[in-house]
């Protein structure tokens, strides 16, 4: 017995011998913080048949990470969205519907190193959106709540680059829900109804024949020092249907943002030895 | 390196085709007077609730106003066409919205006797002296025996505390008259609001319906809808609601939840109706449309679109030779029913075969 406990602990030492050897290995956190501009249009026929083009802003932020158990594979994604858009009907332009929107999710993207400088990156994510499309002129049904959760399927590359001393990295990511749930009211259904008490069938099953979602993002990072200087283009196109009602929102977004990347130090944690292995999330 | 940016490529390409294909298709119309005009037809055609109800053949009524449509017309002339099409629908809910005009249906009420004269009542009966706060007006008359609340319109939120102290004030009287004549209706949380105060239990107050689709007959199943009773001052004590043929909307289904109260008479006419809750939409030259989407019924599962019949022997209409004396004879009613009640817990059953 006294034999068998020494192999366990000698195996045990060995394993931790093996591990000691490995270098330390830091994750920095990447974190982008944007301002979005750019056009929304907007079909609600819950609230009107007419399209609806105007101006949408949102504000985003990004957190990207290599993963704790296995960071040079496994790369995590933290992204919120608050977004607002005011349009006017068209042909017309004469009546105004609002657009309020606030979305988190997190992702989980296996990435590959297929050539050179490029990344690609594949994975899953959840996402939980919010918000009201808002018609003013309309008297008992002036507002379309939106809310959702979905499982998606997300992929991506990424370029890294050098201009001249400048380094560069082009990305783009794209997300697309598989399933999940989202509220909708029946065809004809009063918000009223729903005070009332009458919850039947308000949250639908959501698959690509109901509830279409692409939201592609384009980036360059430009590094300047320190600081990392973000420009791209965001296009979110949305298109759900559920009981006769049309849901269609395409925004067209330019994207500049500033973003940097840092490890955390604390009173008890030391910063990066010199052998230690820094391994980014995308750069 | 080559292989990879044909994946790249080719994945782009498939991401693109899959987003156009994947927006779901919204019928659009072009901006001229036909387009305006199969807008409309169709917005109606699709949410417009009380089809089958009105026995309306809306494919032909559409097709003889459309007949009457000339691609030079002026906009008053095209939305003169399209409001003689809504008026078919004989729906006090139903409007065209433009920018220089806006049409009613007026012969749900027009066509009957007004039956109501704000002024001689301040006049005659308040003597221009009366408690009011938000559309809410009340005096206590007959020596001190009746309680008498004018409410002019369901846009005003009902105010509780104010409810609460009108009722204290009026707790020695033997009944209370609502007067909602000409009260056109408003928002339908207030019909519920003020129906608490003469609850004491969870009271069913209707039903509602409301399109599961573009079809004529896509109704959902009717759902019962409760109110409860409100925490605050409860008036158990007989009341009349006074209704003429102007009280439209909110106000019509006020009406009908009180008619089903044990202690409630409804008094003067049959009201305006308008028990469909409107919905609005608009067509592509930017004219707003609103029209009735969902049915609401009474307790009894009765359509109340055209109006709430009163109590039997309540039925009691405005003498205007009377009315030039300063005499509103069926608040003249009113005030006797209650007046000679024999005693202050009469039930309804009894409450009527009082009079």
């Amino acid at each position: 017995m006294t034999k068998k406990i020494s192999a366990v602990l000698f195996l045990l030492l060995l394993c931790s011998a093996a591990h000691a050897e490995e270098p330390a290995v830091e994750r920095p956190v990447l974190s982008a913080y944007a301002i979005e501009a750019g056009s929304s249009h907007i079909t609600e026929t819950y609230l009107s048949p007419l399209h609806h083009s105007g101006t949408a802003l949102a504000f985003s932020y990004e957190r990207m990470q290599a993963m704790r158990f296995d960071p040079k594979r496994w790369v995590m994604r933290l992204d919120m969205r608050l977004s607002g858009a005011r349009t006017l009907n068209q042909p017309a332009r004469n009546a105004y519907l609002w657009d309020m929107s606030i979305r988190a999710g997190w992702s989980m993207l296996r990435r590959f190193r297929p050539a050179g400088n490029w990344t690609v990156f594949a994975g899953g994510s959840t996402d939980i959106e919010g918000g009201a499309f808002y018609l003013p002129r309309n008297s008992n049904n002036p507002v379309a709540a939106k809310a959702s959760w979905t499982v998606n399927l997300a992929a991506g590359a990424a370029w890294n680059h050098r201009f001249g001393k400048v380094p560069v990295c082009f990305r783009y990511l794209a997300e697309m829900p598989l399933t999940g749930i989202f509220f909708s009211p029946q065809y004809g259904e009063l918000y009223y109804e729903i005070y009332l008490g009458n919850h039947k069938d308000l949250v639908r099953g959501a698959w690509w024949g109901n509830f279409f979602r692409l939201d592609n993002l384009l980036t360059a990072d430009i590094r300047l020092g320190r600081t990392i200087i973000r420009a791209g283009y965001r296009c979110d196109i949305l298109s759900t249907k559920a009981s006769h009602i049309v849901t269609r929102r395409i925004e067209h977004m330019a994207v500049l943002g500033i973003a940097s990347e840092w490890i955390s130090l604390s009173a008890d944690r030391r910063g990066p030895s010199r052998e230690c292995r820094i391994i980014s999330a995308l750069y | 390196m080559k292989k990879l940016y044909y994946i790249i490529c080719a994945a782009a390409l498939a991401l693109l085709t899959f987003a156009n294909t994947g927006c779901h298709s919204v019928d659009e119309w072009d901006d001229d007077v036909y387009g305006n005009f199969d807008a409309l037809w169709t917005i109606m055609d699709e949410h417009y609730c009380f089809f089958s109800e009105k026995g309306i053949d809306w494919k032909e009524t559409g097709a003889r106003y459309r007949a009457q449509l000339r691609p030079d017309m002026t906009q008053e002339e095209f939305f003169n066409v399209c409001a003689a099409m809504l008026d078919e629908l004989k729906d006090g809910h139903t409007n065209l919205s433009s920018w220089f005009n806006v049409s009613y249906y007026r012969k749900w009420w027009s066509d009957y006797p007004q039956n109501f004269d704000w002024r001689l009542i301040q006049e005659h009966y308040l003597d221009f002296n009366y408690s009011t706060a938000n559309g809410m007006s009340y005096k206590i008359l007959a020596d001190s025996t009746v309680g008498y609340v004018y409410y002019s319109s369901f846009a005003y939120s009902v105010n509780h505390s104010f409810v609460n102290a009108m009722m204290m004030k009026m707790k020695d009287c033997k009944g209370m008259i609502i007067d909602v004549r000409d009260n056109g209706g408003g928002n339908l949380t207030g019909a519920e609001d003020l129906v608490s105060h003469f609850i004491d239990e969870k009271t069913l107050a209707g039903y509602i319906q409301h399109k599961t689709g573009p079809g004529h007959d896509a109704f959902s199943e009717p759902y019962p809808y409760y109110f409860e009773p409100v925490i605050g001052v409860r008036w158990l004590k007989p009341v009349i609601v006074l209704a003429n043929r102007s009280t439209f909307s909110a106000a019509n289904n006020f009406v009908s939840i009180m008619k089903s109260l044990p202690q409630v008479a409804v008094a003067g006419a049959t009201t305006g109706g308008g028990s469909g809750a409107p919905f609005s939409s608009e067509i592509p030259c930017g004219w707003a449309v609103r029209f009735s989407a969902s049915p609401i019924y009474d307790p009894e599962m009765r359509l109340t679109e055209h109006g709430v019949d009163p109590t039997e022997g309540f039925n009691v209409q405005m003498d205007t030779t009377a009315a030039l004396d300063g005499r509103d004879t069926m608040l003249d009613f009113c005030i006797d029913v209650i007046r000679n009640l024999k005693t202050e817990s009469d039930s309804t059953s009894r409450f009527v075969k009082n009079i």
